[in-house]
């Protein structure tokens, strides 16, 4: 069959835009142009519809692939342990000041290993340690998008879907879509559209995740995508 | 509450701070480590690669520059490793290894239709297709980067990058009609 797309550069050429329209990374100037076309060209938009039915199916495979041991980051750590750079900040002030006292400190500083430095104050201490709570505990929240069903070592106590929401939707229809699944978002949206939405905890199977899933689908005014998700 | 930043985490990084070292990682490391495992195929493998890309960011820290965000820059520093190690071990052997075991673990294309499950056969192709095409897909489809973004990680020109996916997304086409499932195009 010939490509009628592929033959016309000017089509081709918003054709080839079209998964950076999907993936919301897209200037405002170009998702206009690509709008304007797809409202007047069907084959650009069935186009579309394959490119969002690929980016779900990419999504949900590299969900699947887990996350990484926490050997990762034991030989990341053991490695910084052991090869201490000197802080550069240090090294900088041993730079510009010179010689005198504080020349002379500077010098004495940025020559200790970091570990060594770090034992230096009790209050040093006490503030990395906060730093690092308050850190740590801002990562999780962050960064946990990636994290929240597959965290090594851990095995999820609950159960997800991927979905996106279909254009009309209305917010009111959507509250009560997710009261009558009692389901919640935990997170998204993601620049695609795509929420990963919660539905029930570990006592449900496969079978009933799928289920979900499928009666989710069939609510096609809500809802343009749902697949179970890890 | 103020939520610390990837480029504030990085300056902290650079005057020697691990705690920040530590969040970072954990903010970034299971989107790097399932970039580098859909190329080299190999979860040990991709473990190491990870530990090295943040190794590189604990030396390299204070050249940041913060004209790419600090996961672009990841991916960018994890790409070049992975790839780096392709090179040192035959593609084709990788890929004939992880081929034969796709086929031990999982079903292919045209058995997943059989089980009338379209999602999963695409999911089937996606895995069959070539490094290059698994890259620029995930990049773009997963990783949500812009063709700017795409071009400073791979290294090409953006125009590339467009023709690129364009022929990943052909070929998975292709890949699903001889599994039976026709979308029209190509």
């Amino acid at each position: 069959m010939t490509d009628s797309i592929a033959s016309d550069p000017k089509r081709r050429e918003l054709e080839e835009l079209l998964p950076f329209y999907a993936n919301g990374r897209i200037s405002e100037a170009d998702k206009k142009r690509v709008e304007t076309a797809l409202a007047s060209d069907g084959e650009l938009a069935a186009r579309l519809e394959i490119i969002r039915d690929d980016m779900a199916e990419t999504v949900l495979l590299n969900e699947s692939l887990g996350a990484p041991s926490h050997r990762a980051l034991e030989k990341l750590m053991a490695g910084i342990e052991g090869a201490p750079r000197s802080a550069p900040l240090l090294a900088r002030a041993k730079d510009s000041l010179g010689g005198g006292l504080l020349g002379w400190l500077g010098g004495l500083l940025a020559a200790q290993p970091p570990r060594r430095l770090a034992y230096a104050s009790a209050a040093a201490i006490a503030l990395i340690a906060l730093q690092g709570v308050v850190l740590t505990g801002l990562a999780l929240r962050d960064g946990a998008g990636f994290q929240t069903a597959s965290a090594p070592g851990s095995q999820s106590s609950e159960r997800y879907v991927l979905l996106s929401f279909a254009p009309e939707a209305k917010a009111g229809d959507i509250a009560s879509f997710f009261k009558r699944f009692d389901a919640s978002v935990v997170d998204g949206p993601r620049a695609n559209g795509f929420f990963k939405v919660r539905v029930g905890d570990a006592s449900l199977s496969t079978a009933q995740v799928d289920a979900i899933a499928a009666r989710m689908k069939s609510e096609s005014a809500i809802v343009s995508f749902v697949a179970p998700a890890p | 509450m103020h939520t610390e930043s990837d480029e504030e985490l990085v300056k902290r990084i650079a005057s020697g701070d691990r705690l920040a070292m530590k969040v970072l990682f954990s903010r970034h490391q299971v989107r790097v480590y399932r970039f580098v495992l859909r190329l080299v195929r190999d979860e040990a493998l991709a473990e190491d690669v990870i530990s090295d890309v943040f190794m590189d960011l604990w030396r390299q820290a204070d050249r940041f520059e913060a004209r790419a965000s600090v996961a672009t820059w990841l991916i960018a520093i994890a790409r070049n490793k992975a790839w780096s190690l392709l090179r040192k071990r035959r593609d084709a052997e990788l890929d004939e290894d992880y081929a034969s075991a796709i086929e031990d673990e999982s079903d292919g294309p045209e058995v997943v239709l059989q089980k009338q499950d379209k999602g999963l056969a695409i999911r089937a192709c996606l895995e069959r297709l070539s490094a290059e095409h698994r890259e620029v897909i995930d990049l773009v489809y997963y990783h949500e980067t812009s063709v700017e973004e795409v071009a400073r990680i791979v290294g090409i020109p953006e125009n590339t990058v467009k023709t690129r996916l364009f022929h990943a997304r052909k070929k998975l086409g292709e890949m699903l009609k001889a599994a039976g499932i026709d979308r029209g195009w190509p």
